[in-house]
């Protein structure tokens, strides 16, 4: 598959996505998630890191980063490009945190790698998020809980956590703010 | 955490968004932040004595004419600098081009005039005022930018910066034309430019620490 290929399937995803329909944005996350789960091992890889679940751990940030950044997106430009150089902000991010300088990683990759197999096959992440959790609210995590068991609805895992669908929303919004808040304030104590 | 829990989790905090606010919030507080600055200059400073009848005269419409063309087009770049994939970077040049104006604004007014004037004209009355002044006005409006720039998703934090540190200078410099006494081509083309400079090396170097995300 083409980049331009990958972006003209995507990119109509991605709009009806930002105009709040759920199903889309699903589709939208599963698929680009592929992408940057090959982006991310094969850039890691030439780094010197070859352990799946390092990359793991880079792409659930990429990914948070961009839930929370959808604003960001100009809906004149690609959105291949968009999510590419969010990946590669916290790629660099990442290398630079834990020690090992960036020089190994070319400065001017491009969104193409995107492009490149899709990587399926999802290893277990080490601890960074699981510890991300822990520092939520017990309600929250209580919410998540139930989302990680009952599958996709939000009405479900709001009954079952005792609390309204509208209350879950918010709090399932604040709880990805925090999870992002707690590995970025991580980064800068190292 | 397994990566597909997480895509749940966010599918279902999917909601509307609206990819213009940023855009929007930028013009606004670039307003407001120029207002505000304005305010603060004739509260500190008051205007120049004459503004009533100097303000249609060219040199203080072409002070405010740069700060407003340097500030607009940096606040376009900082915007789009705000939005990962796209490259701003390539357009900053364009920063140069009300720079290069009054610059050669400047020369030909120096080689129309004897050379025993070139000091009065390049230094005018109150040069270290302006050079002080300027980048002190624009930390006001370049803590606004910061502040929004942490909205934003700046993947290059010292572009960023320094767009906020051209645009606030720009700003500043439009604040303080209301005030400033001098009206040459070669003072604005000199201190207007170094204090721009400053801005923008500031913004450069000191905005990325707060632009981590």
């Amino acid at each position: 598959m083409s980049l331009q290929e990958l972006e003209t399937q995507l990119r109509p995803i991605f709009l009806a996505a930002l105009a709040g329909d759920a199903a889309a944005y699903r589709l939208f996350l599963d698929t680009i998630s592929l992408r940057l789960r090959g982006y991310l091992r094969q850039m890691l890889a030439r780094a010197g890191r070859t352990e799946a679940s390092e990359a793991e751990d880079v792409l659930q940030e990429t990914l948070l980063a961009l839930h929370l950044s959808r604003h960001t997106y100009d809906a004149a430009s690609p959105v291949t490009a968009w999510a590419h150089a969010i990946a590669r902000y916290k790629l660099v991010d990442h290398l630079r945190r834990s020690g090992r300088h960036v020089g190994a990683l070319p400065l001017e990759d491009e969104a193409h790698q995107l492009a490149g197999p899709p990587e399926s096959a999802a290893v277990d992440a080490r601890l960074d998020l699981a510890r991300a959790m822990e520092a939520l609210p017990e309600r929250t995590r209580r919410l998540i809980d139930q989302v990680k068991l009952q599958g996709t609805s939000v009405a479900d895992a709001a009954t079952a956590a005792g609390m309204t669908e509208t209350a879950a929303k918010v709090a399932i919004h604040r709880g990805l703010q925090a999870m992002a808040q707690f590995l970025s304030k991580r980064r800068k104590q190292p | 955490m397994q990566t597909d829990d997480l895509i749940s989790l966010m599918s279902m905090d999917s909601r509307p968004v609206d990819t213009g606010w940023l855009r929007r919030t930028t013009w606004l507080s670039a307003f407001a932040a120029l207002a505000a600055t304005a305010g603060l200059v004739l509260l500190t400073l008051g205007t120049r004595p004459d503004l009533a009848s100097a303000w249609t005269t060219l040199p203080v419409i072409a002070k405010a004419a740069f700060g407003a063309s340097v500030a607009a087009i940096a606040l376009v770049l900082f915007q789009n600098s705000l939005r990962p994939g796209l490259k701003p970077a390539r357009r900053l040049p364009l920063v140069a081009l009300p720079l290069l104006a009054a610059a050669g604004w400047a020369l030909l007014t120096l080689a129309q005039a004897p050379a025993e004037q070139w000091h009065a004209l390049i230094f005018g009355r109150y040069w270290r005022a302006c050079l002080i002044a300027v980048p002190l006005y624009a930390l006001l409006p370049l803590v606004v930018l910061l502040l929004l720039a942490r909205r934003g998703a700046p993947v290059d934090s010292a572009l960023t910066g320094a767009c906020a540190g051209l645009a606030s200078a720009g700003l500043a410099t439009i604040a303080y034309s209301l005030h400033c006494p001098d009206d040459t081509a070669p003072f604005l083309a000199t201190w207007y430019t170094i204090a721009t400079a400053i801005m923008t090396a500031l913004g450069a170097l000191i905005l990325p620490r707060f632009l981590r995300w």
